[in-house]
Parts: C-alpha cells; structure tokens; sequence
C-alpha cells in the first residue's frame, strides 16, 4: 500500500469508526445569520490562544435549577424562567449577597461565594445538565490593567437579552466549542473534545454608585477602545463565564427556558470574599500575569470519535 | 519598595537564647527538624519567630532577603511580588504547606524575577504546590509536592529557569510543567516525578530547555511535550531530553486529565513537537511505546502551525501580537472526525539517539503521522531520525535504517509494521474519578538540601546548562 493510499486507509476507518457511534455529517458550525459588530451593545472582547493578557480563572460546578432569579425577580420564587445555579451553594429568588457569602461555594476558589446563573438549556423538552462553569477575569482590552478595581461587593449584573427572538447585537453572548473564542449566534456543532459552550461576557465599566438599577442595566456599561463612557468611570474586571454543556454534534433541538437559543443571557451577582476578590485582581489583572488557564486538555473523549 | 522589617537587638537576644536552649536539648544536626540548630548565625527573616506566616514574612521582605521557615505545617496559599528572595525550609520533610483542599496554590511567585524557593513540601492544593508565572530567574530545589490539583512544580511564561533535586507526584496532570516560553532557558535536573497523569509536561516550550538525569516512574505517561494553539509560543520545540529513567508509565491508578488517558502507557512521547533532542535514556516497561513521536490533532485551534521559517522566532517577537482567526478558506476539518479549525500538530526533525528501550508492548521506538489534509506531510517527511538506540521494536519497521540520523535512509517501506495511531487515539486508558488525586500515595522521606540552616541566600542568576557529553545512559535501578 502507498504511503498515500494507506492515508487514505486511515480517514476511511477513522470514518467508518466515526459513523459507527453515531456521529453525523457535516462538522462546519451553524452559525446562523451574520454577527453585528461590537459596539455599545456588547463588550470588546479577548480573543485567540490564552496567556498573553493576565488573568485569574474559576472553575465553578453546577449547583442546581429553579425558577428563580434574585436580580430580576428578588423576593417572587417560581416567577422566573428556570435557571442554572453556579457558585454560591443554594441560591433561591430571596438569596442576598450577604446570604451567598455566608453559604458555602461549588468554585474550586473558596473565596468566590458570588453566584453565576443562566437559563436552562434544553434538548427538545429535557432539560440538559451542564458540567459546570470557567469564570475569566480580566482587563478588557485596551484597559490599562491597572485601573482595574475589584467588583463592589452586592453588585448585580445581567449581560444579553433575554426576550431577543433573532441573534443579539454584539457579542455580549454567544455559543462556542470548548475554549475556542469564535462566538456564533447559534449553538454550532461541536466535537466531543471541544464541547459546546454558552459564553457571556458581562459589562466591565461601573457608575460607582448603584449596586443594581431598576432595568438591572444601566448601572453597568461596556468599555470601548479601553475606556470606560462618561457616566460610567469605574473599572473593573471584564468577566467572562463560559458554561460547558454534554452537547456535542449535530441533530440536537435546543432551545432555552427563556425562549429559542437567541435569547442567551447570564448573571451575576458579586459575594466574593471582598479580600479574596482584592488580593486576585492585584496578584492577577493589576500585574498583568495569567495567573490560570482553561484548555481542552481535560476533556473526556478521544480523538477521531464522536 | 516595602520598608525592611527592623530585626532589633532583643530579637537577636532571644535567637541566640533559643539556638542555646534547642541546642542544649536535642544536640541539634542535619537531620534535626526542630528548627533553631544553629541558624542564628544567618542573616534570615525567620518563621515561625520573625512572623507567624510565610506570607507576612515575604510581605516584609526586600530584594535578597532568605525567609527561613522552621519545621511545622503552614496552612497558606503565598504570593510572592518580591524580586531576589529566597524562601527555604529548614527540614524539607517538616516544612509544609498544606493546602487541606481548600487553597489554591502552595507559593505562588507573580512576574517577579529571582525567587528561589527550596527545601520544603507543598501538599493538598486544589491547584499547584509551587508555580512561578511571568517569573524570569526562577529556581525550585529539594521541594516535594505531591497531591495537587493540577501540577506539582510549574513554570509558565517564565524564563531562565530551574528545577532540581525535587519531587513531583499525585497530580492530575503534570509533576513538572514549564510553558509558553521559547527559548526557556531552563533546566530540569535530578528530579522524581511519579504517580501523575503525566510525569513531565510542556506546552509550546523549548529553546535551552534541559530535562536530564531525572527520574519519570509510574506515571500515565513518562515525558510529553505538546504543541497546541491554545496557549502561545507554539510549536513545542527544542527541548533537550537526555540521561533520564522512564519506567513503568502504565499507572492506572493514577490520576488524569483527558490528554493523559490519551498519553497513556508512553514513556518519552512528543506529540506534536519539533526539534527535540532524546539521547541516552533508558526507557522500559511500557504498554504502548517507549520512544514515540506523534501528531497533536487539535480541534477549533485559534491559529495554523507555523511554518518551518518561523520556528526560531523568539516567544517575545510573537507573545504580544493579536492572533487574526483563521480564515474560512483554510478552516479544515473532516466529516465526523475533526471539528471546526482543527490543525494536525505533526512532530518534525526531533533526534533520537543512543537511548536504551527495552520491553515496549507496541514498540521501542515509533513515529507515525496522518496526512488527514492533504498536505503531503507523511510520516517519511517530516525529518525524524534515530540511530545508536538499543531497542527490539520499532514501527515503523525497521526505522533506524529507514531514517538514521546521519545519511540516507534505506529507502525501504514506511507502511511495513506502521504505528496505529487511529488505536492509539480511539481507545484511551478509562478515566479514574476525578477525585482520584486527593488519595494518591505519600513520597517518603526525601533528600534534604545541604547546609539549609546555615547557608546565606545567593542571588540565583540563571541556569547552568548541563555538561551533556558528561551523562551516559543510567544503569537501571537495582531490583526493577
């Protein structure tokens, strides 16, 4: 057999193994209609290979899902579409910052007690169970590292739009496999060993006064060309959450508890220990050093399988 | 700079009191734990005495201090910004930091140059015993660090170098790291790594990087350098890879991240890597290969390999330069095989010369490539060679007359006896839970640093490379 044919050999059988576990056609993402630039909607955001910009890095388990969400919805358990809890042990629609940092924390950093939730993914009509979250906290670009400041403890913030019916404007949020920062609107089809994620990145400039606003919104801005707009002076950390899900290839019907996969949104709600959260964004953000990583390189799955 | 702590003279008073009374009571010596023996006489910020903590002590420190640590366990996670402090056990078996599964990381040395740490242990640290990042002049020696998260003793983006007499063992990746550098400068000397996912692991590293006279048992896999484009300075290259024991890399009770199931049951793999040098080892007891050089097939990589005319760019030129997506019209992948932009990390023009393979399952020595793009990068070309090397088995066939590393080769068949690397990818080791690294055995009691209570600090300014021609292949230890 020539060297090619024996090539050949080998795609054919990684094939036939291929198909032998299911695995479907085409492995080009759905990306769905063309993505808005980023702008004022959306955030400025870090992409490429890490460790060129410093950082810190959480990895946070699932914790639980309710119909509950203590920004929107404080105080009216049940009102909510259902979420995913993450961080912060049992957080309920009455939870309050100082509530989740007294309680215990599914992060591998002890000192992060805030809460991160979304709205349920769904395959069809079952719901899935993520495998758990990565936090990246960083500058974001073009902020001088050392301007940032910690997150105000209590501060409450929600990124994407939870009733868009058609992909959101900037990139605020968006779908990806594994590590990859290419976003698409729509969850596209990803290998096992890069499994599909739901990525939101959450405002990074703050008015310095209100922990929360009543649109939940307005308190909180993006930062563009590495400042921050006029009414929203304050810094701090660019915090992207990328949610890992057991989704991966094609012929999925997923939609989320807020409606079609469009209306992906997150939030997050600052009860980090106040002094742990200050000593990660000097040791970290502030010297500009990658103080942590997240890669495929724990993934379960082979390669050349579906 | 932080004011210097005043050590007064009542403090002198009561060390030397102490250094009596200790003295008087346990006869003091090498091997004596207690502390004090007979290190008044240095010139040393000490704890317990100075500062309850080690990170109150490295907080007072100034650029050439020596923090001495006494014997205790020390429940921290410390930072170390500081430039040129040492920071030294006085008994590396009773000085010990003690994560309890709930710290992060034992010391952690933050873009600052010169830190040396030594002479101590780092335990049960949901991250790593001991990491220095963006840290230039980084020397770890005499430490243990064992049951740790991710890795035991790491370096990353940090240059010049070195990690000696020390341990590395329990993790789920990698005893020994360093990455993201190129050229490294670094040196890797007279270390134990056991009971990881992978004994040794470097991501896009290379350039005066040493790995020599160590010792890599009972891993999941032995040695691994890997390139990827999710992390910078790639291609892994230039790595140099000499004197070493691999042995026995088929530890099933080991714990893993997914990329050492992969690894599993190699001893020197590299995957991906380019321009290494693997001479005089002695590598046996392996299920699948003892020497192996594979492809690294990355999927939704951020960026292509880079060409041949870029491997010698220095990290530095690159490290700060946006990385532009991949373009849709070089966006490869395959039906049902390789998602998104996935790009084969092909292992090029590594040497592996003069080593002694022995009792390989799949073979002693192997190289082996899949052109899945058509881009007519074979296995045969892509400049590997071997000769000198005691071996039984090779796959290809025959391979040190196929592809020596002086002359031509014989110009046989490269599909005879060919590596299966669509088995070697399809059928990982089962993953252990992935608790598995909290309950990984103990090390004994390891070789303490000479003279660690009375010898003063010395700015530590780079690595010595190693007398390479001096090291021959290791005798095999006695009873295996």
């Amino acid at each position: 057999m020539s060297r090619r044919a024996a090539a050949v050999a080998l795609v054919a059988a990684c094939a036939a193994v291929a198909f032998a576990t299911g695995w479907a056609r085409a492995t080009a993402p759905d990306d769905g209609p063309a993505r808005a630039a980023p702008g004022a909607a959306g955030p400025e955001r870090h992409t490429g290979p890490q460790g060129r910009v410093g950082q810190f890095v959480v990895r946070c388990g699932y914790d639980h899902s309710a119909p509950d969400d203590p920004i929107v919805h404080f105080g009216h358990a049940g009102r909510s579409h259902r979420h995913d809890f993450y961080g912060a042990v049992g957080v309920g629609a009455d939870s309050t910052a100082g509530d989740l940092a007294r309680a215990g924390t599914t992060c591998d950093l002890r000192a992060d007690t805030a809460a991160y939730w979304h709205p349920t993914v769904y395959d069809g009509d079952a719901p899935l169970e993520p495998r758990g979250l990565v936090a990246y906290y960083r500058a974001a670009p073009g902020v001088a590292p050392g301007a940032v400041e910690p997150f105000p403890f209590g501060l409450a913030m929600v990124a994407g739009d939870a009733t868009a019916t058609a992909p959101q404007a900037g990139e605020a949020v968006g779908w990806t496999c594994g590590t990859s920062t290419r976003l698409a609107d729509a969850p596209p089809a990803c290998p096992a060993r890069a499994p599909l994620h739901l990525v939101v990145t959450f405002p990074d400039c703050w008015d310095g006064r209100r922990l929360d606003s009543p649109d939940h919104r307005s308190h909180v801005a993006y930062s563009a060309g590495g400042r921050c707009p006029a009414g929203h002076p304050v810094h701090v950390p660019q915090l992207t959450v990328a949610v890992e899900l057991p989704v991966w290839g094609h012929g999925r019907a997923l939609r989320l508890a807020s409606g079609n996969v469009y209306s992906l949104h997150g939030d997050f709600l600052n009860a980090w220990d106040p002094d742990g959260l200050e000593r990660e964004v000097e040791a970290c953000i502030r010297r500009d050093v990658v103080c942590g990583l997240a890669s495929n390189r724990a993934e379960e799955a082979p390669f050349f399988h579906g | 700079m932080r004011a210097r702590k005043a050590r007064t003279p009542v403090f002198l008073v009561a060390s030397v009191l102490a250094l009596v009374l200790v003295a008087a009571g346990c006869g003091g010596g090498d091997d004596d734990a207690s502390g004090d023996g007979d290190a008044a006489g240095l010139d040393a910020i000490r704890v317990p005495q100075d500062h309850d903590t080690i990170q109150a002590a490295v907080d007072a420190a100034e650029e050439g201090d020596l923090i001495l640590v006494d014997a205790g366990v020390y429940e921290e996670a410390v930072d170390v910004t500081t430039p040129y402090v040492t920071i030294r056990g006085v008994d590396r078996n009773e000085v010990i930091l003690d994560g309890g599964f709930e710290l992060e990381n034992g010391i952690r040395v933050l873009e600052t140059e010169g830190v040396v740490v030594e002479n101590m242990t780092a335990r049960n640290y949901l991250r790593n015993g001991f990491f220095w990042t963006g840290s230039d002049y980084y020397r770890g020696s005499y430490l243990t660090a064992y049951r740790n998260g991710d890795y035991g003793i790491y370096a990353f983006d940090s240059y010049h170098g070195q990690f000696d007499h020390s341990y590395g063992g329990g993790s789920p990746d990698a005893g020994f790291y360093i990455g993201e550098c190129y050229p490294c400068d670094a040196v890797i000397d007279q270390v134990v790594s056991e009971n990881n996912g992978l004994g040794y692991s470097g991501t896009n590293s290379g350039g005066d990087l040493y790995i020599v006279n160590s010792v890599f048992r009972n891993n999941r896999a032995g040695i691994v350098p890997n390139s990827g484009s999710y992390e910078l300075c790639y291609p892994e290259r230039e790595s140099t890879i000499v004197g070493n024991v691999v042995h026995s890399n088929n530890n099933t009770d080991a714990p893993s991240i997914d990329v050492a199931l992969l690894a599993h049951g190699n001893g020197i793999l590299v995957a991906g890597g380019v321009r290494n040098t693997i001479e005089r080892n002695l590598v046996y007891d392996h299920d699948r290969t003892g020497i192996g050089l594979v492809p690294f097939p990355e999927e939704d990589a951020n960026d292509l390999a880079p060409p041949r005319s870029e491997w010698e760019v220095p990290c530095a030129q690159t490290h700060d330069e946006p990385v532009p997506e991949i373009p849709e019209a070089e966006c490869r992948s395959i039906e049902g095989l390789l998602a998104g932009c996935a790009v084969m990390w092909h292992p090029f023009e590594n040497r592996v010369v003069g080593n002694v393979v022995e009792g390989s399952r799949i073979a002693d020595l192997a190289v082996a490539t899949a052109d899945l793009f058509g881009t007519g990068e074979t296995t045969d070309t892509l400049g590997n060679c071997f000769s000198g090397n005691t071996f039984a088995t090779t796959a290809p066939a025959d391979l040190e007359a196929l592809a020596p590393c002086d002359g031509e080769g014989s110009g046989g068949s490269w599909d005879a006896g060919a590596l299966d690397l669509l088995g070697l990818f399809t059928q990982p080791a089962e993953a252990p839970p992935k608790d598995r690294w909290r309950t990984t055995p103990e090390p004994g009691p390891q070789e303490n640093m000479p003279d660690a209570r009375t010898k003063p600090a010395e700015r530590f300014e780079g690595p010595v490379p190693p007398d390479l021609d001096a090291i021959e292949v290791p005798e095999r230890p006695a009873g295996s």
